[in-house]
């Protein structure tokens, strides 16, 4: 049976971010990820405070990346986790962003490298073991923790690219798969099955996630107004090839991205086009929603991520979300 | 303590309504950096126990509101609940 996440960015006031986290253990929800970046509240401060306040929801960062938080940082921090939410904690890694890691002078080196050695160090560290190793990105140096780690992470892999995404099959117990359309998914889906019959496993060892951003209503038009903004992010910040797959005209991407460049979100917004949304978002009625997760669903993905904005309500959309397109799916 | 009096002036009817308002309220404040972080944690306790129409639940969420978006909770209790009693009593507690 398909699994329901929600992902949040703590941008808000952590209390916010925790009363949405309660709503959506309380609505059905199986997983709540949580963002990472450097901008926004920490993730792990937030992810304590969904612990504390949750019974059983699974929870983890979605993802974090090794490049601002060191791998024996992230072992610790996920490890402290599982004592105060035992069972329930999940590591979501993945190369970061670009643009944000340069606004720390954090230079993104050999990314792929970065998360196979980082998933290498922190199972290494998880089974209490003196760890020594030399990567070609980290290093550790007869480093172990001074508590036993209670229990197995499972981790999942941040991939878009392909040769991540065969990664993520290969070593990951799961895959955060960065897209909403099912052009973009099947491909994705097909990478990662490579990478998985390579290790010798079968897709169904690994949770094949979609993490989307989606927005939902019960007028279309409301819906897709709140998809807008994160539409425009998801264009600027992808790359051609991706955008030809949904035959978005570049020079319009260019213009989005010069717009968000200098801050005028306006003229940024004002030219995202419906197709743009179609093809970045799950996005609409919930009759809408679920024909659009049915379709990612014969893609071959076993959890399906609600990402931002949610809907123009976040509150009202967890509600929508709970009383119409879950039970749909686990009736 | 206030608020846990004020709110039992509030007909048992009309509570599913004034939560559903005053969540939408706080939860889209823009003045969030106001909330004082106690009265965030009981919020978060009532609501992790069960919805925030219980007289203890709703009491944390008015004070919150108050705090928070005064203008708009007054406006909502006097001219749509019809509740100016209220509304008054909120007032001579502040």
């Amino acid at each position: 049976m398909v699994k329901f996440g929600i992902e949040f960015v703590p941008q808000e006031a952590y209390w916010k971010t925790i009363y949405y986290a309660i709503q959506a253990e309380k609505r059905g929800f199986d997983n709540l990820w949580i963002t990472d970046h450097y901008n926004n509240r920490n993730v792990y401060v937030t992810l304590t405070a969904a612990a504390i306040y949750t019974k059983k929801i699974v929870l983890g960062p979605g993802v974090t990346n090794p490049y601002l938080i060191n791998p024996v940082m992230t072992a610790q921090s996920i490890a402290s986790l599982d004592e105060l939410a035992p069972g329930r904690v999940v590591l979501g890694i993945g190369a970061g962003d670009k643009t944000t890691l340069a606004a720390t002078g954090v230079e993104m080196r050999k990314p792929l490298t970065a998360v196979v050695e980082t998933i290498e160090i922190f199972r290494r560290m998880m089974e209490r073991k003196r760890v020594t190793f030399e990567g070609q990105v980290f290093k550790a140096v007869g480093t172990k923790f001074n508590f036993k780690p209670k229990g197995q992470i499972p981790i999942y892999v941040g991939a878009q690219g392909p040769k991540m995404l065969e990664t993520a099959g290969k070593i990951g117990d799961g895959v955060l798969i960065n897209a909403s359309h099912p052009k973009d998914v099947d491909y994705a889906v097909d990478r990662v099955k490579k990478g998985v019959s390579e290790a010798g496993k079968k897709l169904t060892d690994v949770d094949v996630t979609a993490y989307a951003s989606f927005s939902v209503h019960k007028q279309e038009e409301k819906a897709a107004k709140a998809a807008v903004p994160v539409a425009a992010f998801i264009v600027a910040g992808s790359p051609n090839v991706i955008l030809e797959r949904h035959d978005v005209d570049l020079k319009e991407a260019d213009k989005i991205r010069a717009a968000l460049k200098a801050g005028d979100f306006g003229q940024a917004f004002g030219s995202v086009s419906p197709e743009m949304i179609e093809a970045f978002s799950v996005c609409g009625t919930p009759d809408l929603c679920i024909e659009k997760i049915n379709r990612l669903l014969k893609a071959g993905i076993s959890q399906f991520v609600v990402g931002s904005p949610i809907g123009p309500n976040v509150r009202k959309s967890i509600d929508l979300i709970s009383e119409t397109i879950i039970p749909h799916f686990k009736k | 303590m206030a608020y846990q009096k004020i709110v039992k002036k509030i007909p048992v009817e009309k509570r599913d309504k004034l939560s559903d308002k005053l969540l939408n309220f706080v939860l889209k404040s823009k003045k969030e950096g106001e909330m004082p972080s106690g009265l965030a944690n009981t919020i978060l306790s009532k609501w992790q126990r069960g919805p925030l129409t219980t007289e203890e639940g709703l009491a944390a969420l008015l004070e919150a509101a108050v705090l928070l978006e005064s203008e708009k909770t007054m406006e909502f209790l006097e001219q749509e609940l019809q509740l100016a009693a209220v509304a008054k009593a909120i007032k001579e507690a502040e």
